[in-house]
């Protein structure tokens, strides 16, 4: 069955704060792997409330974010959506994870540069 | 980093990290692209990261605070140093208060060695903040009677409108406060609110205090509070108190929404709300010729009593445990309640000061106890039956003494 994903953006990479997100990608991905559409959704300004508005009326299966505050973690998990939260990492690796039906919460995608 | 320490400090047994690990406030250390080096213990607590983990990252991410992605002060240059009130989350996904203070470490040629995000939890002192604002600030209304529910609920309705308010009530039942929450819960709640007193004075001066005077050869004149209230809302307390003949300019003001400032031709026009209280009954006023019946008519469009505490029933001792928490946490005592005895004598007395009276009572006997509990001893003197009950125990040992 397709999965829609709603990935909180900042620029290329996954939002560090949810709240504080103003851009957002949608994409389908299906059970094998395959990325049927991906659409790229601007906010008027940076809200939580927003964002789950968004998440809920697109009928997004999972959030990919960074922090999350508790409130709005539970209000989507209670809404049946799945967070992955504390994401770190280019979009294009998150993308590339949800493919594979691979990503975690508290991933980090970002190679490690010491 | 350790040789870049000892190259900056100038000794090479220099333990940085544990220096850092010994301060009390949260220390990222950076690279210069803004990844983060190291973390010390007391930001490890607050973001819920590992140093291990957060290694190589980007600070942001690490951070996460709403300065680092809305306002990134090293992106910015200027204000190095100087501290940014802000808030993060987690990974507990907790919001936290902060305030970052960025710092760029330099050796002795100037150049760039580390840069430092120091992080101070602020969440004790907004909780402070909190709490002596709710002590000290002008307070808000709370009731669990009827009348008092009602009011609450009508309040942010009546609040919406421009319509004139009355406000009726006996002197200590909050009517300025109600007026100040009608303000705060309006459009206009960012424009001033002024308060003014029609209590007796020299008709001239009470009409250049409400409507201005114009200013003549050199001097400026003098704004009335009609003009310092504009866009905003003027309360009048004691409505009645105020001549008859100021009365009528009211009524012009808000059939037309214009004043005449004192020794001025031409009338202003001002943008003012109109909330009018009295500690009468208004309809008694009229027939005493007291107040003019077209100013009440005019005032009256929203009408609101706020009943004597005597009325209110279940407000008092739930007033009475409010107060009580306000100034215990004020004079940071440890005071749970009161005591049986305290309760029922004061259940039973009929505060003809209203809320007012009620408040001064609890902030007394928290001043003066030195107990987890408000006993008759802690009640002011004037209280009827508070001697009596105070000395009971007293006799009670006594007699248990001599048997």
């Amino acid at each position: 069955m397709d999965r829609k994903i709603l990935v909180a953006l900042h620029k290329n990479e996954v939002a560090p704060r949810f709240d504080l997100a103003t851009e957002a990608l949608l994409v389908t991905v299906t059970d094998q792997g395959e990325v049927l559409e991906s659409k790229t959704l601007l906010l008027a300004h940076a809200s939580g409330d927003d964002l789950c508005d968004l998440a809920l009326n697109k009928d997004a299966g999972a959030v990919v974010c960074g922090a999350i505050e508790e409130e709005y973690y539970h209000y989507l998990r209670w809404k049946r959506v799945d967070v992955l939260d504390s994401v770190v990492g280019p979009v294009d690796a998150v993308l590339e994870r949800l493919r594979r039906g691979e990503l975690r919460a508290g991933d980090v995608l970002f190679p490690r540069e010491a | 980093m350790k040789a870049q320490m000892a190259a900056l400090f100038g000794f090479d047994c220099l333990d940085f990290p544990g220096l850092l690990d010994g301060l009390p406030v949260g220390v990222a250390v950076l690279d210069g692209q803004g990844r983060v080096q190291f973390l010390n213990r007391a930001l490890e607590a607050l973001t819920g990261f590992a140093r291990e983990d957060a290694q190589g990252l980007p600070c942001r991410h690490v951070l996460r605070s709403r300065a680092c992605v809305q306002d990134c002060p090293w992106a910015r240059g200027e204000g190095e140093g100087l501290g940014a009130e802000t808030d993060l989350i987690n990974r507990h996904r907790r919001r936290i208060s902060v305030r970052l203070t960025p710092v760029r470490l330099r050796d002795a040629d100037g150049r760039e060695v580390c840069r430092l995000d120091v992080i101070e939890d602020l969440t004790p002192l907004k909780e402070m903040e909190n709490r002596l604002s709710l002590a000290a600030g002008p307070g808000q209304m709370v009731g669990r009677s009827q009348a008092m529910e009602k009011i609450q609920r009508l309040l942010p309705v009546i609040a919406q409108s421009d319509s004139p308010v009355l406000i009726t009530g006996e002197t200590g039942t909050g009517k300025d406060l109600l007026a100040e929450a009608l303000h705060k819960a309006s459009p206009r709640s960012r424009e001033p609110f002024v308060r003014f007193s029609c209590g007796p004075m020299p008709e001239e001066l009470l009409e250049a205090e409400l409507f201005g005077r114009r200013g003549q050869d050199n001097d400026e004149g003098r704004q009335g509070r009609f003009q310092q209230a504009n866009n905003g809302t003027l309360s009048l307390s004691e409505i009645a108190d105020l001549p008859v003949q100021q009365q009528a300019r009211l009524v012009r003001y808000l059939d037309e929404h214009t004043i005449l400032p004192l020794g001025a031709d031409k009338p202003l026009r001002v943008n003012v709300r109109l909330i009018a209280s009295t500690n009468a009954d208004p309809e008694a006023l009229i027939r005493q010729g007291r107040l003019r019946e077209d100013l009440f008519h005019r005032l009256s469009a929203v009408r609101l009593h706020l009943p004597p505490l005597r009325e209110r029933g279940e407000d008092v001792s739930f007033l009475l445990q409010h107060f009580l928490g306000l100034y215990a946490a004020r004079f940071k005592k440890d005071i749970a309640g009161f005591s049986q005895k305290a309760l029922r004598l004061l259940s039973g007395y009929a505060f003809p000061g209203n809320v007012r009276e009620l408040k001064n009572i609890v902030e007394f006997a928290a001043m003066v106890c030195t107990s987890d509990q408000i006993q008759p001893a802690h009640l002011p003197a004037h209280l009827p039956g508070v001697h009596e009950a105070a000395a009971a125990p007293a006799r009670k040992t006594s007699r248990g003494n001599k048997a």
